[in-house]
């Protein structure tokens, strides 16, 4: 088909008619699955990749799962070429095969025309379980990938739409939950749907249109993106940031480092320099790090750009195995995908001066729990991630305030909170409290997103409640003059009066029926100098009680009338003069 | 016996539609600049031109109207325009911003400069009192009267016009709720108060308290406003029926409404698809796009099947609303919307519209800023001394300068050439509009006939659809009324929700037929108060299910039959039916047990609908209707020519009339670009398809 049969308007319907697969997929997800982490919070991700698994589009409602699809596909697509027929089902999660984390379990469904394979489906999302030393998955204690997981390099499950009931089996008796059975089902449906719409779509076009289509897409998305990267001034910028934290050994601090390169319309992230592997879970894979570069980048160009294959050929991502980043086998690494907030915070610091006005100030790290238990009120096991509790607030821009409970950068405002009623009807749990945390925005020109402040009482019996995440030593950054916000906190009030601080990686079990959760996420850094923010903008935020009285005076210079909310002119004057 | 007329009435941002149905079948339009302050002015003018187009005085005429249906915007446009009612929100204790927080969704993942919506209650408005429910409505703590009664005190202070009242859980047991509600009405005399228990009584805090607290915002104004209408009309000696247009494509009496005003919210064109549907049927087809393009606004949706798509839940301006509506996608674009130039230079086309006050240029009302309109008349396809059949003169002088000034100059055009480009961009706006409801769904908008309405929509259509690559349009006679229309096409209709959670094996018939009963019998005395005899009204049921530890549910409608007579099999299989169509696969072999959420009800009172009167044939030639020519702007040569106007009253069935060319009727040009050539079927659409032109 030559260039002059290409028709521009088609291009569009095709870009558009694949998004509305992929977000069909999605949807058939989030109506399907079990557990909350998937149908709340849509911890999940869906695409659509070529024959040769190129991502043709993707619905990224957590983006950190998003970037390690393709490279799967290209890797199944590899070892079973000729073995690949109609009505196929394979899973993954191996993260040495190119996973990015043990819980996040993918189906993929190869996708025909005839005899012709010319597409794969795949629904990848975190399962509430997978096997290992620890329920629910995140083992801080964990040395080597066998501690925490059960690992499933590519194996196909489904031969031919006859299921393997020996492989199934296999993999299902080494889970604990029986749900996570029924949520990979889901996965397998959420392919099908988007086999059946695909399977329309190139009957309906032709194979040969089709194709030649989707190469003019995959080169108008390149050149969209190479625009964009001949926008940044050719040159080496470096940034870089903490981990805090091992699991294992108090006080341990470990350092990214990214040396970004640009010229012309290439960029390349380099991170050779960064702090080996620990011998703990806190170590990255190769494709949840740079999946992780990949998000925070995409943040600074034109959010228009079609996410496919074009999309990713002018980024270059070099991380060393052995690096905390790129782990050499057979370490632990289930809290990979929690590196990506310090890695997106190194990947700032390095653009600011270059690109003041795409940045955002330092987001909230992640600090996030996840309890299971027994539920007496149905006799029934429950795992539950609390996802409202643990979205704090992202970093300001050079004209706009961060945005208020939003949650880590790898999601960005993607996952959402559970429903209250719906926490309440799957979990034993009540809650108390879910609202915005006062004076937790880093305070500056423009003011950091709010963090928020979670309070639940435990209930049911044989609680084990374990944290992952960061963000309990170092707040979020401010930029240009605005200043940093406030830490993570989870602490664990025991009825018996006792108070527990869970550490960031910490595995807590049998915890007391009655005990008050609660738990602290921060806001998001400040852009530029406090002083200079709207007097009455302040006051308004002292009258809706999301800053004091006392912040507003400290970190604003604006002081109010005792016992009211008028600004005190003349003393605001002297404060906002003499700080 | 005297006629009878059955009359519906549009209000949009810039003008009021109406249409008349008669006992003796007969037809008439009309259209009145709407009057934004008080909308029932711009109604009244209204029927006073139709009454005078009758020959009959106000009073007599209005004695004689059986039915008005009215479709209403002022809760929309309250909304949008953030001009609600100042409102309160009595919550529980611990979760006042989850209203605020929406769950903590960015809609745009990548974009940092993407803010959340300014809540419609400030928090300092959201207040929290103890007292709770747990999951199933056991009482874990009392309910807080007195802080109830502090709250409604520190509201009433703030001023507030109304309150919203929702309390974790009150899905499961009404009762703290209802002690509120009496105790902040009786604080708060003069305000409108409402409950999450009436306005909404399923499990989901957020959707509840979103669907809640807009409730109360839009309560006050549309109370008002229906009041004052309702007044004016009895005044002139109205005793007929007052139906008011709902977001589901039913209509409902005024108190009914005023009861649950959040079911208006997105009323304005859920009449539109229903007339649409009907225009299509009379060709034979069930399926189409309907755009609509007023002065402040269009809509594009989709019907399949004679119905457009019915949503369970959506959103206005980002927020939630859980009740049933159609699926409509709007933007801001009509003959209002603005031009003019952003920061990097570039020609922009609304949102921002001219609305009825000033309106464009050429109204002459005072408007400075040049409006799509505008560049319509300097593009010679509207006639000054036409426009709305001549009731509104056009200032073209004006219209001409203001583009000059505002968007030649910067641009460094001449008139002619920034017009074009104003129509150019505002078409491409509404294209990508038509794109949102077709291909975002992964349908190719090419295979639809692409219906027209609005006043404005019939002179862009055309370039609309060519945009799109869309072969085929039609344009109903009544296309620059057509919601109004669809209003006395449409049903009475009311939806009734209630939880009743339970595994499907579990489930007590009795229980679920009482639910049932009791709804179809709420459904009833509304239908039998607004005057549907038993004999027309019907009840459709439907069962929220999903697989026992799922989440989300799959709306299932279900014979009533069925659940009288117990069929649970039937109900499963389905189900799973379903499951597997929507979802890729289904789990009977697994023996999975289902579970019920949600009953619902949906009660219809079937209308008198008035027949669509048919034209006389006549033969291809349509020379008998020219009625002149003008130099108009022919888009597809990018030049001005002299081209054919014809009188659109005088078009015969069967005519044909080939592109370029104007057909003006009283209250709308077409303007059928060279690309098309038109042809006239026995309802008076003019059916256009692309080729043939010149």
């Amino acid at each position: 088909m030559s260039r002059a049969d290409i028709d521009k308007v088609l291009v569009s319907i095709i870009a558009r008619g694949l998004k509305a697969i992929t977000d069909e997929m999605s949807l058939s997800m989030e109506k399907t699955t079990r557990s909350p982490i998937l149908c709340e919070a849509r911890d999940f991700v869906t695409g659509l990749y070529d024959a040769e698994g190129r991502m043709l589009e993707q619905t990224e409602n957590l983006p950190i799962l998003s970037f390690s699809l393709s490279p799967v596909c290209k890797h199944i697509a590899e070892i079973y070429r000729g073995n690949v027929f109609p009505g196929d089902v394979f899973f993954h999660n191996d993260v040495f095969t190119y996973g990015n984390q043990n819980n996040d379990v993918a189906a993929f469904k190869p996708i025909f025309a005839g005899d012709t394979l010319v597409a794969w489906a795949a629904a990848k999302g975190h399962m509430a379980d997978i096997g290992g030393a620890v329920r629910g998955g995140y083992n801080p204690n964990a040395t080597e990938v066998w501690q925490e997981a059960l690992r499933i390099p590519a194996v196909k499950v489904v031969e031919r739409g006859e299921l393997r009931k020996d492989v199934w089996d296999l993999i299902f008796a080494n889970i604990r939950l029986p749900i996570v059975q029924e949520d990979m089902r889901a996965e397998i449906g959420s392919c099908t749907v988007g086999e059946r719409r695909l399977v329309a779509m190139i009957e309906k076009y032709g194979l040969e249109r089709f194709e030649a289509h989707k190469q003019v897409l995959f080169d108008s998305t390149r050149k969209m993106m190479e625009a964009e990267i001949r926008g940044i001034p050719n040159g080496v910028y470096e940034g870089e940031s903490k981990v805090y934290f091992d699991g294992k050994t108090p006080g341990s601090v470990y350092t990214i480092r990214v040396k970004i390169e640009v010229e012309d319309e290439h960029i390349t992230f380099d991170y050779s320099d960064t702090d080996a592997q620990t011998n703990g879970f806190v170590n990255g894979t190769y494709t949840s790090s740079a999946s992780a570069t990949l998000l925070t980048f995409l943040q600074m160009v034109n959010p228009d750009i079609p996410h496919n294959d074009g999309m990713v050929e002018p980024i270059d991502i070099v991380i060393p195995e052995g690096t905390i980043l790129n782990a050499s086998y057979p370490a632990a690494t289930t809290f990979g995908n929690h590196l990506c907030p310090p890695n997106a915070d190194a990947i700032i610091r390095a653009l600011a001066p270059v690109l003041p006005e795409r940045v955002t100030a330092g987001w909230n790290q992640l600090l996030c729990s996840l309890s299971t238990g027994r539920d007496p009120r149905k006799d029934d096991d429950y795992v539950d991630i609390l996802f409202m509790g643990l979205k704090g607030g992202s970093g300001a821009t050079s004209d706009c305030d961060g945005y208020d409970h939003i949650g880590m950068i790898d999601a960005s405002g993607g996952i959402l909170d559970q429903d209250y009623e719906m926490f309440e009807q799957q979990t034993p749990h009540h809650l108390e409290k879910h609202e915005y945390l006062v004076d937790s925005a880093g305070p500056g020109r423009f003011r950091g997103g709010l963090g928020v402040e979670t309070r639940y009482r435990v209930g049911g019996d044989g609680t084990q409640i374990v944290t992952f995440g960061d963000g309990d030593v170092e707040g979020a950054f401010g930029l240009f003059g605005g200043h940093g916000s406030t830490l993570n906190r989870i602490e664990l009030r025991h009825p018996d009066g006792t108070v527990y601080t869970a550490t960031s990686k910490d595995l807590v079990s049998d915890v007391p029926a009655g005990t008050l959760y609660v738990q602290e996420a921060g806001g998001g850094g400040g852009y530029g100098d406090p002083l200079e923010r709207p007097a009455e903008q302040v006051r308004r935020e002292v009258e809706d009680g999301i800053v004091t009285r006392e912040a507003a005076r400290d970190a604003y210079g604006v002081a109010l009338h005792p016992g009211t909310t008028r600004i005190d002119e003349e003393e605001t004057a002297r404060l906002r003069g003499a700080m | 016996m005297t006629e009878r007329f059955t009359i519906g009435v549009d209000v949009g941002g810039t003008f009021t539609d109406l249409f008349l149905g008669s006992s003796e079948d007969r037809v008439e339009t009309a259209k009145t600049l709407s009057t934004p302050e008080d909308p029932s002015v711009g109604v009244l003018a209204g029927l006073r031109r139709l009454a005078t187009n009758g020959g009959l005085d106000l009073e007599t005429f209005v004695g004689r109207i059986g039915t008005i249906v009215h479709g209403t915007t002022v809760t929309t446009n309250a909304v949008l325009t953030r001009g609600g009612a100042r409102t309160g929100l009595v919550t529980t204790r611990g979760v006042r911003d989850a209203l605020e927080m929406r769950r903590g969704i960015r809609e745009e993942r990548y974009d940092n400069r993407f803010l959340n919506v300014e809540p419609i209650v400030p928090r300092r408005r959201r207040l929290g009192v103890a007292g709770r429910l747990d999951h199933a409505g056991a009482e874990l703590e009392p309910l807080d009267l007195e802080a109830v009664r502090q709250a409604a005190g520190r509201l009433g202070d703030a001023g507030v016009e109304a309150v919203a009242i929702c309390f974790m859980n009150a899905f499961a047991d009404p009762a703290h709720e209802q002690a509120a509600l009496r105790v902040v009405r009786e604080a708060l005399p003069g305000a409108y108060v409402c409950a999450s228990s009436d306005v909404l009584p399923v499990v989901r805090f957020y959707n509840r308290v979103s669907t809640t607290a807009l409730n109360a915002y839009v309560g006050p104004v549309l109370g008002d406003y229906l009041g004052s209408l309702t007044r004016k009309l009895q005044g002139l000696g109205f005793g007929g029926v007052l139906l008011i247009m709902q977001s589901n494509g039913g209509v409902a009496l005024p108190d009914v409404t005023v009861a649950r005003p959040a079911t208006t919210l997105l009323s304005g064109p859920a009449a539109g698809p229903t007339a649409a549907a009907a225009y299509v049927q009379a060709e034979g087809q069930g399926d189409c796009i309907v755009v609509d393009m007023g002065g402040t606004s269009f809509d594009a949706s989709l019907v399949r099947g004679g119905a457009a798509a019915l949503a369970n839940e959506g959103e206005i301006a980002r927020l939630r609303i859980a009740l049933p509506m159609l699926d409509i996608t709007t933007i801001g674009a009509g003959g209002g919307s603005i031009g003019w130039i952003d920061e990097g230079g570039l020609l922009r086309m609304g949102p921002q519209s001219a609305g009825a006050i000033p309106g464009p240029v050429c109204y002459g009302r005072g408007g400075e800023q040049p409006a799509c309109t505008d560049a319509d008349l300097v593009l010679g396809y509207l006639d000054p001394d036409y426009f709305a059949g001549g009731t509104i003169p056009l200032d073209a002088e004006g219209a001409r300068h203001a583009i000059e000034r505002r968007i030649a100059e910067p641009l460094g055009l001449d008139v002619e050439a920034a017009a074009a480009g104003m129509y150019r961009v505002i078409n491409a706006n509404m294209a990508h509009g038509v794109r949102e409801v077709t291909v975002k769904r992964g349908l190719d908008p090419r295979e639809f006939p692409l219906v027209v309405a609005g006043g404005a929509g019939s002179l862009h259509a055309c370039m609309i659809a060519l945009e799109l690559e869309i072969p085929t349009l039609v344009v109903p006679p009544t296309s620059s009324v057509l919601c109004a229309v669809g209003m006395l096409l449409s049903d009475l209709q009311h939806d009734f929700v209630r939880t009743y959670i339970t595994p499907f094996g579990d489930l007590d018939f009795d229980r679920l037929r009482g639910l049932v009963g009791e709804m179809c019998r709420e459904g009833n005395a509304q239908l039998r108060a607004e005057g549907v005899p038993a004999a027309r009204c019907r009840h459709e049921a439907a069962l929220d299910l999903r697989y026992l530890k799922q989440y989300h549910e799959v709306t299932l409608p279900v014979p009533l039959e069925a659940i009288e007579g117990g069929d649970a099999e039937a109900v499963a299989a389905a189900f799973h039916r379903e499951h597997d169509r929507l979802y890729g696969y289904h789990l009977e072999e697994e023996g999975t047990d289902l579970e019920l959420i949600n009953v619902r009800v949906r009660s219809i009172g079937r209308v008198e609908k008035p027949t669509l009167p048919t034209l006389e044939e006549g033969g291809a030639d349509a020379g008998a209707a020219v009625k002149g020519e003008r130099r108009a702007y022919v888009p597809e040569r990018e030049a001005f020519e002299t081209v054919p106007v014809y009188d659109g009253a005088q078009l015969l069935a069967g005519n044909r009339i080939a592109g370029p060319a104007l057909i003006e009727r009283v209250d709308t040009t077409l303007f059928v670009s060279a690309s098309y050539t038109a042809s006239l079927d026995t309802h008076g659409s003019c059916r256009l398809e692309n080729g043939g032109g010149s």
